[in-house]
C-alpha cells in the first residue's frame, strides 16, 4: 500500500513541531546577538525572498499555473505606498495596504484572461505584463499628478528613526518585520492548503473538467488564488523600499526578481508549504556568497549558479529538493534510531 | 517621403533576421510543444562562434555557415538528448510541461551568466570586406550587410517549408508534431526526431547568429533581447509555422523601424509587448491564421 | 414531475451533426440506459446536461428548472453528477482525498469532507484503498473511485458514461450491484453502456441513439431485439444477410 503524498506537508503534532519551535524561538531571538549588520542584512534578504516565493506559491504551486512576472505586483506595492507617503505624508503603514489592494485588483483583472490560457502561453502572458509595466513606468514622469520620475525612479524622503513612518534606522526592526510577515503568510498557506479552496485549486489544476464536474468553478478559485497571492506580494514591496529607500522600474519590476522568485519556488517544491522557504533559504545564502566571493571577478556569477541549480533540480527531481528532504529526514532519523518518543503522532 | 521609405525597408530588412531568429523557436515548438526559452542565448553562442571563426581564421560568416550550421546543429542536438530528453519523458501524460520551460529557463540563466563570466564587458564586431558598403535603391541607401541578411533569411524559410513538406525526414518531423502516439505506432523514432528538430532549430539560430554579425554587436546578453522579440513573433505568427515567423518578424520590423522614427525607444518597445499581449488574448492561433502546417 | 427533460436537443460541431432533435425525459428512481454504436452522440448528451456544451436549439429541465445554459459546477450543485468515459482521477493524490474534493461541494471544513469522504469510500468498498495514490489503482478501482468522488457531491441524477468499460465479468457484476445500491439510496442513475450484459440487467427503458438522433425507446428486451437495434449496431448487410 503506497503511502500518500501530502499536498502540504502537515506538520505533525510531536517532534516536527518541536523543532518548528525550537526554530522559532532560534529566529526570533538571534538578532539580538547579532553585531554585525551586514549579516543582518543577508538575513533579512532571506527571509524577504522567503517571503516573495511563499506568496508566489499559492499561484504558482496550488493553483498549478507558472507566474513569471509576478515582480510586477512588488512594484505596484512599492509605488503605491511611496507615492502616497511623499505627496500625502501618509505613512507606509497605512499606503501599503491601498498598494495590495490595488495589486490584488490588477491580479484579477489580469488573471481573468490570463488564465485561460494554457501553460507556455500563460508564462508567455505573464512576462510580457511585467515588462510592459516596467516600460509604462519608464516612460512616465507623471502619474495621475504624482512624480514617479519615469527611469530614475523615486528616492524615500528619509525621516531617520521614525517607526510611524515604517522607516528604522536599525535593522533589526526591518527584520521582525519581515519575519512577522513571512509567518502570516506561511499560515496563511498553510490554513488554504487544508480548506476547501485549497483542495479546489489543487483540482482544478489537475483535472480541470473533472473538477468543474464536481462543483468546482476552477476559474473563480485562481482568481482569488491570485488576489491573495498579488496582495501580499504587494506588501512585500513596500517592505522592500522601505528598507532601501530607493526604487526604479528596472530595479523592482524585474524579469530577473520574476524569474528568480520562480526559480527558488520551484527549486525548493512548488505547491509545497515549505518548498519555496527551504529553497530561499538554500539558494539565497548560496547565491550571496556567489557574489561576494567571485563577483568581483566574475559578474553575475550568483546567477550561474540559480541556472545550474535549475537545470540539475529539473533533470533529477522536477517536483523540487522538499521531496528528497524529506527522505532525507526519516532516512536521518532512522540512522539516530530517533524513535518516537511521542509516539503521538497523529497521521494527517 | 524618402525617409519614410528608408524607415520601411530597413524595417523589413532587420524584421526578415528578426524572422529567421524566430524561425527554429517556431519549429521547435511545433514539433515538441515546447517554448525553448534559451534561444536566446543559442544566438549569443552562435554570434561568438562567428565571431571567432572570423577572428582567427578570417572565414567570413556566410563561407563561416558550413562550420557555424553543423556546430550549432549538434548543440542544440546534444541539448535535447542529455538535458530535455529526460524531463520530457517524465511528464509525458502531464498536461502542461512546466518542468521542461523552467528547465529552457534555467539553461537561458545560466549560458548568459556563464557568457557574461566568461567574456565580461565584451562588445565587439566584425569587419568584413562588405562592412560599410551600401546599395543605392533610387535615393534609398541599403546597407548591404542587411541586404544579405535578409535574403538569407527569406531563402532559408523557402528551404524549410519545402523541406518539411517534401522530404520524408520533414514530413516525419511534422507526423511526430501532430499526433505523437501515431508516429510512434507508424515506426517514427519519436527520440530521434525530437533530437533532429531541436538540433535544426538551434542550427537556424545559427544561421540568424551568422549573418547578423556583419552589421550587430555580440555581447553577453544580446540574447535577451532577441529572444523576448522571438517569443512575440513566434506567437504573432503562430506557433509552429515557418512563414508565420517570418511574416511575423518582418511584422515586428517594420513597427521597431517606423516607432523608432516617431517616438523613443522604450514606447516602440512597449507598443510591441501591447501588440504582443492582444494577440495572445484575443487571436493565439497567430495573426495570419496560417493552420499548423503540421 | 420529472427529473430530467430534454426538449428537442440539437447540437452540431462544424458541419457535423452531433444531437439532433432529442427529446428524453427520466423520472425519479427510474433506471434508463442510453445505447447506440460509437459516435452516436451519447456522451455529447451528456456534455450537453452537464453544462460542458450549450444546445443550439432546444432545452435542457431538471427537477423543474430550466438548466440548460448553467456551467458544469452550478450543475453539480444543483445535483447532476457524472463520471467521465475516460476516468480522470487526481493521480498524484490519494483515494479520499480524490473523494474529499467531491464532498466539499456539500460541506465546509476538511473534516467534514473526510468523514463524508469515508462514507462514501465504504459505500463503494473503496475504504481499505483510502490510502494508496490515485494512479496507482486497477482500472475497476479507478472507475468506482471516479464513481466515489461523484457521489460525494450528493447528486440526485447520476450520469455514468460507460462505467463497465474494460472490466472482467466478474468487475462487471459488482459494478452492477453498486449501480443498484446507489438508486436505492434515492439516487437516479442514467447510464450510457456499450456491455449489453448490464443494460440488460439494470435498465428499466432503454433509449437507443444513432447518428444524434433518437431511433426507439422501450423495454430493454424490446429494443434489443428489435430490428433498428441490430442494424445501428452491425450495420444494413447484417439484417438483410440474416433475411
Amino acid at each position: 500500500m503506497k503511502r500518500e503524498e501530502g499536498r502540504a506537508i502537515p506538520l505533525k503534532i510531536g517532534r516536527k513541531t518541536w523543532i518548528a519551535l525550537i526554530g522559532a524561538v532560534i529566529l526570533l531571538v538571534f538578532p539580538l546577538f547579532i553585531r554585525s549588520p551586514t549579516f543582518l542584512q543577508f538575513m533579512i534578504l532571506i527571509l524577504w525572498y522567503a517571503y516573495l516565493t511563499t506568496s508566489w506559491n499559492l499561484v504558482g504551486g496550488f493553483a498549478g499555473v507558472l507566474p513569471l512576472g509576478h515582480a510586477a505586483f512588488a512594484g505596484i506595492g512599492a509605488y503605491i505606498s511611496s507615492v502616497l507617503f511623499i505627496h500625502y505624508g501618509l505613512t507606509p503603514w497605512v499606503g501599503m495596504f491601498a498598494g495590495a489592494f490595488l495589486a490584488a485588483i490588477v491580479g484579477v483583472i489580469i488573471g481573468t484572461p490570463t488564465f485561460k490560457l494554457r501553460g507556455a502561453y500563460f508564462a508567455l502572458a505573464t512576462i510580457a505584463i511585467c515588462e510592459a509595466l516596467r516600460v509604462i513606468l519608464e516612460n512616465t514622469q507623471k502619474f495621475l499628478g504624482f512624480d514617479i520620475n519615469g527611469a530614475r525612479g523615486i528616492l524615500l524622503p528619509l525621516k531617520g528613526h521614525s517607526p510611524i513612518n515604517y522607516q528604522f534606522l536599525d535593522k533589526r526592526y526591518f527584520y521582525y518585520v519581515i519575519l512577522v510577515m513571512l509567518a502570516i503568510i506561511f499560515y496563511i498557506t498553510y490554513r488554504i492548503a487544508r480548506s476547501k479552496l485549497g483542495y479546489y485549486l489543487m483540482a482544478g489544476g489537475e483535472e480541470k473538467e473533472a473538477a468543474e464536474a464536481l462543483g468546482i468553478n476552477v476559474a473563480k478559485c485562481k482568481l482569488i488564488a491570485m488576489a491573495i497571492s498579488t496582495f501580499f506580494t504587494a506588501l512585500g514591496g513596500t517592505f522592500y523600499m522601505q528598507l532601501v529607500h530607493y526604487i526604479y522600474p528596472r530595479g523592482i519590476v524585474s524579469l530577473d526578481l520574476s524569474f528568480e522568485i520562480a526559480f527558488i519556488a520551484i527549486i525548493g517544491g512548488r505547491g509545497t508549504l515549505l518548498g519555496p522557504i527551504v529553497g530561499a533559504v538554500l539558494l539565497v545564502p548560496a547565491a550571496e556568497l556567489t557574489r561576494t566571493y567571485l563577483g568581483g571577478s566574475y559578474e553575475g556569477v550568483h546567477l550561474m549558479l540559480y541556472g545550474a541549480v535549475l537545470v540539475a533540480v529539473m533533470v533529477f527531481k522536477p517536483r523540487g529538493l522538499m521531496e528528497p528532504l524529506e527522505a532525507f529526514y526519516r532516512w536521518a532519523l532512522g540512522k539516530f534510531s530517533l524513535q518516537p518518543l511521542m509516539q503521538t503522532d497523529r497521521g494527517e | 517621403m524618402d525617409i519614410i521609405l528608408a524607415t520601411i525597408i530597413n524595417g523589413i530588412l532587420m524584421g526578415g533576421v528578426y524572422g529567421l531568429t524566430a524561425m527554429g523557436l517556431t519549429l521547435i515548438f511545433g514539433v515538441m510543444k515546447v517554448i525553448n526559452f534559451a534561444h536566446g542565448s543559442f544566438l549569443m553562442a552562435a554570434m561568438f562562434v562567428t565571431y571567432y571563426l572570423f577572428q582567427l581564421t578570417g572565414i567570413g560568416p556566410y563561407l563561416g555557415l558550413f562550420i557555424i550550421v553543423p556546430l550549432l546543429f549538434a548543440f542544440g542536438y546534444f541539448t535535447q538528448q542529455v538535458l530535455i530528453r529526460p524531463v520530457f519523458k517524465i511528464e509525458r501524460d502531464v498536461r502542461e510541461p512546466i518542468s521542461v520551460l523552467m528547465l529552457t529557463a534555467g539553461l537561458w540563466i545560466f549560458m548568459d551568466a556563464f557568457a557574461l563570466a566568461l567574456f565580461g564587458a565584451f562588445y565587439k564586431t566584425i569587419k568584413t570586406p562588405y562592412k560599410g558598403s551600401v546599395l543605392h535603391l533610387g535615393d534609398v541607401i541599403v546597407s548591404v550587410s542587411r541586404l544579405y541578411a535578409f535574403l538569407t533569411a527569406v531563402i532559408l524559410a523557402i528551404l524549410l517549408y519545402l523541406f518539411l513538406k517534401k522530404t520524408r525526414l520533414g514530413k516525419a518531423i511534422r507526423a511526430t508534431g501532430q499526433d505523437r502516439d501515431a508516429a510512434r505506432l507508424m515506426g517514427i523514432n519519436i527520440d530521434r526526431i525530437y533530437n533532429v528538430a531541436f538540433g535544426i532549430g538551434i542550427a537556424i539560430v545559427g544561421v540568424a547568429g551568422a549573418v547578423l554579425m556583419p552589421f550587430y554587436y555580440v555581447h553577453p546578453v544580446v540574447g535577451v533581447v532577441f529572444d523576448i522579440r522571438a517569443f512575440i513573433i513566434v506567437v504573432l505568427g503562430g506557433l509552429g509555422s515557418i512563414p508565420g515567423a517570418l511574416l511575423g518578424g518582418i511584422m515586428i520590423g517594420l513597427v521597431e523601424s517606423l516607432g523608432a522614427q516617431f517616438m523613443t525607444a522604450t514606447w516602440t518597445e512597449g507598443i510591441i509587448y501591447a501588440m504582443f499581449i492582444s494577440v495572445l488574448f484575443l487571436k493565439p492561433e497567430g495573426l495570419f491564421g496560417f493552420k499548423a502546417e503540421w | 414531475m420529472n427529473l430530467l427533460e430534454l426538449r428537442e436537443i440539437s447540437k452540431s460541431f462544424g458541419g457535423l451533426k452531433a444531437v439532433a432533435n432529442l427529446d428524453l425525459t427520466i423520472s425519479q428512481g427510474e433506471i434508463v440506459g442510453m445505447i447506440g454504436p460509437n459516435g452516436a452522440g451519447k456522451t455529447t448528451v451528456f456534455n450537453l446536461i452537464t453544462g460542458l456544451h450549450f444546445p443550439d436549439r432546444g432545452d435542457v429541465h431538471f427537477n423543474g428548472e430550466k438548466t440548460t445554459r448553467l456551467k458544469p459546477y452550478d450543475l453539480c450543485l444543483k445535483g447532476i453528477g457524472r463520471t467521465f468515459q475516460i476516468v480522470k482521477p487526481f493521480g498524484t493524490k490519494s483515494v479520499i482525498r480524490n473523494v474529499m474534493v467531491g464532498a466539499f461541494c456539500r460541506v465546509k471544513t476538511a473534516q467534514e469532507a473526510e468523514e463524508v469522504a469515508r462514507e462514501v469510500l465504504d459505500f463503494t468498498g473503496l475504504y481499505p484503498k483510502r490510502d494508496m495514490l490515485a494512479k496507482s489503482l486497477t482500472i475497476a478501482d479507478r472507475k468506482r473511485l471516479e464513481l466515489a468522488r461523484a457521489l460525494a457531491t450528493r447528486p440526485k441524477l447520476l450520469l455514468l458514461d460507460e462505467v463497465m468499460a474494460g472490466l472482467t465479468p466478474k468487475e462487471t457484476d459488482d459494478m452492477i450491484s453498486l449501480v443498484r445500491k446507489i438508486r436505492d439510496q434515492g439516487i437516479t442513475p442514467f447510464i450510457i453502456e456499450h456491455v449489453m450484459q448490464a443494460v440488460m440487467a439494470l435498465s428499466e427503458r432503454v433509449v437507443l441513439l444513432h447518428h444524434g438522433e433518437k431511433i426507439m425507446e422501450g423495454m430493454p428486451q424490446e429494443v434489443a431485439s428489435d430490428e433498428r437495434a441490430i442494424k445501428a449496431y452491425l450495420g444494413e448487410e447484417y439484417v438483410v444477410a440474416r433475411g
